[in-house]
């Protein structure tokens, strides 16, 4: 009698690659032969991960076709299973998995608009933000603001593209009535996803991406105020930064310590 | 807890499941429905919409929190973080159940994202019996084990599921969530009495019924039924429900749609069926 362990692994290998006869042999027959029994467990778990996807991919799955995304979504699921109970997370690779899927080698942009979708996802589940930042800059002496660290909302997700992938999602919303023609040497973007009411897409300049970058991956305001200066000459530092405490993409501010 | 809450205890009436796509309607209508039951996993997040509009719910109506993915019958380790996220989601909505199935999903680290049949034998009862019983210690409070849709049966499986269910509810001091149209899928899939299964659960166990609809897979060989929850629930699971109701009385009783979500009031009017039957019926438990 094998083991529940066995059982389980063989399950598990039935589901994702092809049933073996040892496993095979542990199945009863009863209205139909075994592998017609199991069958029914494969195609529920690839069909509920595909529809997982196609939740949190939709404009990638319009982008290629149901059929095309399908075919996709069964070649990425046996090597990227699930790695919790909660299906939310699932799928967060499916991004680099579009990059090095032959079949979409010459949708170039693919992989960024799927990017895009799963910031959206993430920002959709994020924690609720707080708005400290006027309370606490009161309490810090301005000779001291150079060292101040911000602190991004949870909702936050900045991304990078060399395709114009705002105009890419935008024409392929469904209430989306406008021209539908995308110029794919447009210039590339720069965009925050936060959610406030709603998720939105917000587009960036070359300083403010820069500025909210350098806050991202932990620098002091002035490192970062340095950064949005070099990337965009002219930079009114000011200006966006008080449009960010205004508008909540900030969360809080501390001292360095 | 918040003051304008509703008390948190099921009442004993028929509930609806709280899906993404009612969300709005629910929380702005506030429907005559006895209580709401939602997936817990849907909730994991830090935040977000769907956290946003269960507080609103919760302000209305007592709330149940059924579990998809604590995969209780895997070999794997009980996931603390699906536990700690279930036990902070408890604490903050005081749901007057939580439940999750008699089945497994995971091994070896990686999900498969179904609820899966566990052979019924010696080794899995005393193997799942121990876990629901570190999931209630951990989480502090009953579990309700509700019996699984099931498409296979195993070789090596010597228990009835009936007698499975019973014994982890009587060794674990958990609740038994009994799902009719699982009952009515699972017997007819396998050819067993779906009567005998009724007569076999304790009722002093049963704590809530669940009823949703069925899909027939139809092959050349013959017919499949699969628990797809996307249709009405079925003449012969509504009479498997009356059954019920009359052997175990008054339970809460949910009815559950995921898929191909229809209007609410789809969902209402089923209720209200649900509820007619408990007060007819119900009269009839000796």
């Amino acid at each position: 009698m094998p083991s529940l362990l066995e059982m389980q692994r063989g399950f598990s290998d039935g589901v994702f690659r092809s049933a073996g006869a040892e496993f095979l042999r542990q199945l009863r027959p009863g209205r139909f032969a075994p592998e017609q029994h199991f069958q029914v467990y494969r195609n529920n778990v690839f069909e509920s991960l595909t529809q997982a996807l196609k939740a949190v991919y939709p404009v990638v799955e319009r982008l290629v076709g149901a059929g095309f995304f399908r075919y996709a979504a069964a070649g990425y699921i046996p090597d990227h299973r699930p790695a919790s109970g909660n299906l939310h997370e699932f799928g967060g690779s499916f991004a680099a998995f579009l990059a090095g899927f032959p079949p979409a080698r010459e949708l170039t942009y693919l992989p960024d608009v799927a990017r895009l979708e799963w910031a959206m996802h993430e920002s959709f589940h994020a924690g609720a933000g707080q708005a400290l930042v006027l309370n606490h800059l009161a309490s810090i002496p301005a000779e001291a603001h150079g060292k101040l660290r911000f602190i991004l909302q949870p909702s936050v997700r900045l991304l990078n593209s060399d395709f114009p992938i705002l105009r890419i999602w935008q024409v392929n919303q469904q209430d989306y009535a406008g021209n539908e023609r995308v110029n794919l040497d447009d210039d590339g973007v720069k965009l925050l996803v936060i959610r406030r009411e709603n998720v939105e897409i917000v587009p960036l300049s070359e300083g403010d991406y820069a500025l909210l970058e350098a806050i991202a991956s932990g620098g002091t305001f002035a490192r970062a105020a340095e950064a949005a200066v070099a990337a965009q000459p002219g930079f009114d530092l000011s200006a966006v930064l008080a449009r960010h405490i205004q508008q909540g993409t900030l969360a809080d501010v501390a001292l360095e310590s | 807890m918040k003051s304008n809450r509703v008390a948190a205890p099921i009442p004993a009436t028929a509930g609806i499941g709280l899906r993404a796509d009612h969300y709005r309607e629910v929380t702005e209508s506030l429907p005559a429905a006895g209580w709401l039951e939602v997936h817990s996993e849907n909730y994991f997040g830090d935040g977000g919409t769907p956290l946003e509009y269960l507080e609103r719910a919760r302000e209305h109506y007592p709330v149940s929190l059924h579990g998809v993915g604590l995969s209780i019958g895997s070999c794997d380790p009980l996931n603390r973080e699906h536990l700690k996220k279930l036990k902070a989601l408890i604490s903050r909505f005081e749901p007057g159940l939580v439940s999750d199935h008699l089945s497994w999903s995971s091994v070896d680290g990686r999900y498969i994202n179904d609820l899966l049949p566990l052979p019924y034998t010696e080794e899995a009862l005393r193997h799942f019996t121990e876990r629901v019983q570190q999931a209630q210690d951990f989480l502090g409070r009953e579990l309700l084990i509700e019996n699984p849709s099931s498409y296979l049966q195993y070789t090596h499986s010597t228990i009835p599921e009936w007698e499975f269910l019973s014994e982890v509810a009587r060794d674990s001091g958990c609740g038994i969530l009994l799902d009719i149209n699982n009952l009515y899928v699972s017997a007819t899939n396998h050819g067993y009495d779906p009567q005998q299964y009724l007569r076999a659960v304790p009722a002093e166990k049963v704590r809530e019924m669940h009823l949703a609809g069925f899909t027939i897979n139809r092959y050349p060989e013959g017919e499949i039924l699969i628990d797809t929850h996307n249709a009405p629930v079925a003449t012969e699971v509504w009479a498997l429900y009356r059954q019920a109701v009359g052997r175990l009385g008054r339970l809460p009783t949910l009815i559950e749609w995921d898929t191909d979500l229809p209007p609410l009031q789809v969902l209402l009017d089923e209720a209200r069926r649900a509820d007619e039957i408990l007060e007819t019926d119900h009269a009839l438990v000796a």
